[in-house]
């Protein structure tokens, strides 16, 4: 099987030297309102771009919505 | 007159703080907070959706100036608050929370304990606490002691607009607050509104009663007019009640006396 990452509990492939950026883009989340947790821990928006996936991370993506 | 609310030493002119959410559109949300004059508001943070594209976001619509305040809703212990906490805070949203661990679905009232053990350790990782309590003094002190910037009493449950169902336990917290006293949550009228201001809590948080109006946006302003009203009304100083009645005119010399 080749690399993956599972992002908010479903499988997707990884690109060689992937970073958090590069795959929210490729998602078409946009990086501006998304949050990162990898692997349990949150990543800083400011390491979005350097920070590099390996296979079999686990993410959460998420993002502020409406609430009380 | 200079009369500001001061938040962990950040000053507000208002007192009214809102919800952003059950708004019908982002726009009718974006013009009441506009209308309501409130400087922070509160947003949720969830799981976003894959399927569903590129949506609208919610920052897009809020003024510039307007503080967010990311809440834990959803949370029923304090690792999932804390760990929401942090994931909003790495992401660019600013380090204050309004902290809700709430277990009950029914009820919607907050865990204590979890709150208070959740307060601490977002306190100690750096975070301006706002947390949402059960109006209870005993409470509230430790709330305080361990370094959150306000505690938030429930007027009633959550989304009920019922009121200052639980005023007696709130006056008990606003006489001896060491932080401000901001009433969250039950407030469905704006008379309920003016009512808790009066009572001398510092601000009131509105999200319901506001966004589910047959007008959101005049609903705002009627909210921040009573908030505004109650404050002045408080620090007037409410006359005490009398047990019988008192004439507003002279007894004596009146025309029909013989």
């Amino acid at each position: 099987m080749s690399a993956a990452v599972t992002v908010n509990g479903r499988e997707h492939e990884l690109e060689p030297g992937e970073t958090v950026e590069r795959l929210l883009e490729r998602l078409g989340l946009g990086a501006r309102y998304a949050l990162v947790e990898r692997n349990g821990d949150p990543v800083e928006r400011a390491a979005y771009e350097s920070v590099e996936l390996a296979p079999g991370d686990t993410l959460v993506v998420a993002r502020p919505v409406a609430g009380g | 007159m200079d009369d500001v609310l001061t938040i962990a030493g950040r000053e507000f002119s208002s007192r009214l703080i809102t919800g952003t959410g059950k708004y019908e559109t982002f726009e009718l949300m974006r013009d009441a907070v506009v209308a309501s004059g409130c400087e922070m508001v509160t947003v949720a943070v969830r799981r976003i959706d894959l399927d569903a594209g590129d949506e609208a976001n919610i920052l897009d619509f809020l003024p510039e100036d307007v503080l967010l305040l990311p809440n834990t809703a959803g949370c029923e212990t304090a690792e999932e608050a804390v760990r929401v906490a942090r994931l909003a805070r790495a992401g660019g949203l600013p380090d204050w929370v309004k902290l809700e661990v709430i277990p009950d679905p029914r009820h919607l009232l907050p865990d204590p304990v979890e709150t208070l053990r959740a307060a601490e350790i977002l306190v100690e990782d750096g975070f301006t606490v706002l947390p949402y309590m059960l109006p209870d003094p005993v409470l509230a002190r430790r709330l305080a002691e361990v370094g959150c910037a306000t505690v938030m009493p429930l007027a009633a449950p959550i989304g009920t607009g019922r009121g200052l169902k639980l005023r007696d336990s709130i006056r008990i917290m606003v006489e001896e607050a060491e932080v401000p006293v901001v009433v969250d949550a039950g407030l469905g009228a704006p008379s309920h509104a003016a009512e808790a201001m009066e009572l001398g809590a510092d601000a009131v948080l509105v999200n319901t009663a506001i966004a589910r109006a047959d007008d959101p946006v005049t609903m705002a302003r009627a909210f921040r007019l009573a908030v505004e009203a109650g404050r002045a009304g408080h620090l007037a100083g409410v006359m005490d009640e009398q047990a019988t009645a008192q004439p507003s005119s002279p007894v004596g010399g009146l025309v029909t006396q013989p």
